[in-house]
């Protein structure tokens, strides 16, 4: 287990240094000018230039580089150009929205995706695993940014049950009771992700339940919804499980259209931003922590591995 | 018996009870109903995160719909669209316009409770010449200002500029009056959040990324005794505070003022004036002056430099109406005219007009040619990030292939367009789109650095005349000139007037009527 851990963290390390190069090149290639964007429509040439000497970027972009991955090394990614903050604080700032955001979507996966792909599992081929499928078929095709706007007219426009945007951080006024800002998005983001885990769940059941051992199970007269939950769920679950992970990080840093829609202070919509804006300090900061979050998570899916079959071996 | 005496006492007790609570219920009722029309919080959801406040060195409009409530400068705009006081008392023109005495309001406070004087005015108007967007138009080489008292300030001028009075009123890239310890160590970089300390009605409290702005009332604010006329005279902060959240889609802006979760919404798509119009749930707020599409094309290298003949046959084949229709909508939204300025405005003028509109695709194709076009393409640089103008582009690209004109369309976002332009061999045309400033000195086509780079003889010794005098009616003769002349050289080719529409909660009253952007002194909540 511990050489493994060291194996991966070995590994990892490359993937970073490559990221790093990779981002820090793509961001600094592509056209346009942080400069202009922010002192606007009617800057002259010498005011461009001076701002863009004070923030040195007139340097070679080798130097940029260096002292970028230096300062990183030291625990500083940077400061933004139009925020005048430090990135972490930037970082920080958003994650906490995009964290809860992610986290509430995968209970809504959780609670709606499992269960119900089980329930079409074992009533494969039935009128109500149609009708589950179809519905999930459904759920994955609507847009989100479609999803949510009617979600906003019904729930907060129409009914005035819930607040159509915003959320303010649960440290301000409100405190737990804010997290209901993010009922309607979590819901809009909930619904493709769950038709995915309901369709795996399904998929991943309906394979194992073909195998020798749930076969025998059957014929030694266990009763039928225990060999579903420990002979053909447990097996199952190594697919589904690997999904999350996934589908947890992807919500994190891609939720962006939910965000835009939602007038979420996240990640996704951070990024954006930044990339329209030229804020190449914030782009690089957080694509290098969208970059760590997916090692991790791709670490802690590994092991997990481990724990929900034994036959696993961590090399 | 007794058990029925203690049961009435017990009746009388609670029923005495339950009426000194609905009393008091009613009272607090009425006291929250109270505080809410004087005070409470305003919610405007705009658009996008604005740019740094430091509203010298910015024209992003965000920007400045906020920095309107923190910051002052010596003069403002009235509904006329003409400059009043608002930090200065009164001025005095000496030495044919070169020398301009200025006295200052006394008794003017700025946020952090330092008395405004002649040495913050001075050092605000030093950074301002030096870094702001704009100062240089009024302190070119040679000029200089400096105190000639507590409360008065002399600016010397080389020669003398006409339009020195609505240059100190614009603040878009204008000159705001900080306190001399923020100005005089400010430079070309923003100055910090903890510095936004100016003079108006509300003050800074904090920025949160992505979540809101926030400013409070000021108490110390020391109004002006002069009824309001749009921004000038009395401003009265009646709410407590003022949030100013990024809400970035337009469907989340409309559904959250009608939730109620906003009290204000800007820039609402043209398509959803005629329902929202109809609407009891909102109030619509159509812009005072409307913002238009200029095609700029290329002075400096390319097919379009110095082929005056050319630019004119682009000019005619130019139908303004399918292209204002197909980007904003109702009519009602816009306005095909070809004055620079619209119609009421003092600088408004037929001059030249004639040629604008004409929708004459033979007669461009007969003019190309006569011009010696061989069909080289004229490259038209465009952005998505704003919709219209790639609407605009799409028809236009369309109606110069009805007449012959090859236009290639380079679609890029704002940033890139920003850095592109600046490179002359990169475009022949580009698309953006300009407010209606309060003096045509602020148009950026009269400005040769700006990308375009107009710099003819003739346009060059007519900017000389229109800035050498002070003269309102000289000045407005010599725009006539320069109009006629915009319509000869085509330095860039107007679109039309678009009035652009925000929406309200209806619970919102005295509102001031937007002039260049919405403001919220002498509004409440109703």
């Amino acid at each position: 287990m511990w050489s493994y851990a060291l194996k991966r963290a070995g590994a990892t390390a490359i993937t970073l240094v490559a990221a790093s190069v990779i981002i820090f090149a793509f961001i600094h290639l592509i056209p346009g000018d942080p400069i202009y964007v922010r002192l606007g429509d009617t800057a002259t040439p010498d005011q461009v230039e001076a701002v863009r000497h004070t923030l040195g970027l007139d340097q070679p972009i080798l130097v940029q580089y260096f002292q970028w991955v230096g300062a990183v090394l030291h625990g500083d990614l940077g400061h933004s150009i139009f925020y005048d903050e430090p990135i972490l604080s930037v970082i920080a700032d958003h994650a906490e929205t995009s964290v809860l955001l992610a986290t509430i979507t995968m209970i809504w996966v959780l609670l709606i995706g499992v269960p119900v792909g089980m329930i079409a599992a074992t009533r494969h081929g039935s009128w109500l695993d149609q009708g589950l499928s179809g519905l999930a078929m459904l759920m994955a095709s609507v847009p989100t940014f479609w999803v949510g706007l009617y979600m906003i007219l019904i729930f907060a426009a129409w009914l005035g049950w819930l607040p159509s945007s915003g959320f303010p951080s649960l440290f301000d006024r409100g405190g737990i009771a804010n997290l209901r800002y993010l009922l309607l998005p979590s819901l809009t983001l909930a619904a493709p992700n769950a038709a995915l885990i309901l369709r795996l769940t399904r998929a991943s059941m309906l394979d194992v339940s073909r195998e020798d051992h749930v076969r025998t199970a059957r014929a030694k007269g266990i009763r039928p919804w225990r060999v579903v939950t420990h002979h053909i769920f447990r097996n199952a679950l190594l697919a589904v499980v690997s999904a999350f992970g996934f589908t947890f990080a992807a919500l994190i840093s891609e939720a962006v259209v939910t965000e835009t829609v939602f007038a979420l202070p996240g990640i996704g919509r951070l990024v954006v931003q930044s990339i329209l804006q030229r804020d190449y300090p914030v782009i690089q900061g957080v694509v290098l922590v969208i970059v760590v979050l997916y090692l991790v998570v791709n670490f802690l899916v590994d092991v997990s591995y481990r724990f929900l079959d034994p036959r696993v071996e961590l090399q | 018996m007794a058990a029925e005496f203690e049961g009435r006492v017990k009746m009388h007790f609670l029923l005495r009870v339950l009426r000194r609570s609905l009393v008091a219920l009613a009272a607090a009722l009425l006291l929250t109903a109270n505080a809410n029309a004087a005070g409470g919080t305003f919610r405007y959801a705009s658009v996008s995160e604005p740019a740094p406040l430091d509203v010298m060195l910015t024209t992003a409009g965000v920007s400045l719909v906020i920095g309107m409530h923190i910051f002052e400068a010596l003069y403002t705009i009235d509904s006329h669209y003409q400059p009043q006081p608002m930090l200065a008392e009164g001025e005095t023109v000496q030495d044919g316009g070169k020398t301009i005495v200025i006295t200052l309001r006394q008794g003017v406070h700025f946020h952090n409770g330092k008395e405004m004087t002649s040495d913050d005015v001075v050092a605000s108007l030093q950074r301002w010449a030096k870094y702001g967007v704009r100062g240089k138009l009024l302190f070119v080489e040679g000029s200089s200002v400096e105190a000639s008292g507590k409360y008065e300030i002399t600016i010397k001028l080389p020669q003398p500029n006409g339009a020195w009075k609505n240059l100190l009123a614009h603040l878009e890239g204008g000159p705001a009056i900080y306190p001399s310890e923020i100005a005089s160590k400010a430079t070309d970089q923003p100055i910090a959040q903890s510095d936004y300390i100016g003079t108006g009605p509300y003050m800074f409290k904090e920025w949160r990324p992505n979540r809101d702005i926030e400013i409070v009332r000021f108490d110390g604010y020391n109004a002006r005794t002069n009824p309001g006329d749009g921004y000038s005279g009395k401003r009265v902060a009646n709410f407590d505070s003022i949030q100013f959240i990024p809400v970035p889609d337009v469907g989340t802006r409309v559904s959250g003022i009608q939730a109620g979760d906003y009290d204000y919404a800007e820039t609402i798509s043209g398509d959803l004036y005629d329902q929202l119009s109809a609407d009891s749930s909102v109030k619509v707020v159509k812009a005072g002056a409307p913002l238009f599409g200029l095609f700029f094309t290329n002075s400096k290298a390319g097919i379009l430099k110095d082929n005056f003949k050319l630019r004119r046959a682009i000019e005619m084949a130019f139908c303004r109406n399918d292209a204002l229709r197909v980007s904003f909508g109702p009519q009602a939204l816009w306005n095909a005219q070809g004055s620079i300025f619209p119609p009421g405005n003092f600088w408004y003028s037929t001059a030249g007009t004639d040629k604008y509109n004409e929708c004459d695709p033979a007669g461009a194709k007969a003019l190309a040619k006569e011009a010696g076009y061989d069909g080289t393409p004229i490259r038209l640089l465009t952005s998505t990030n704003y919709q219209t103008h790639y609407d605009q582009a799409t028809v236009f690209v369309k109606e110069m292939a009805d007449a012959g004109i090859n236009v290639q369309m380079i679609v890029v976002d704002w940033a890139t367009l920003l850095k592109m332009r600046g490179q002359p061999d990169q475009w022949d045309m580009f698309i953006t789109h300009h407010g209606g400033p309060p003096d045509p000195i602020l148009l950026t086509f009269l400005n040769e650095g700006y990308p375009g780079w107009w710099a003819t003889p003739e346009i060059t010794a007519l900017r000389a005349e229109f800035t050498g005098t002070a003269d309102l009616t000289q000045r407005k003769a010599v725009w006539d000139k320069i109009q006629e002349l915009y319509y000869e050289q085509v330095p860039a080719i107007k679109v039309g007037d678009a009035y652009s529409f925000d929406i309200m909660s209806p619970k919102v009253q005295n509102l001031v009527s937007p002039l260049f952007w919405p403001v919220f002194f002498n509004a409440s909540f109703n």
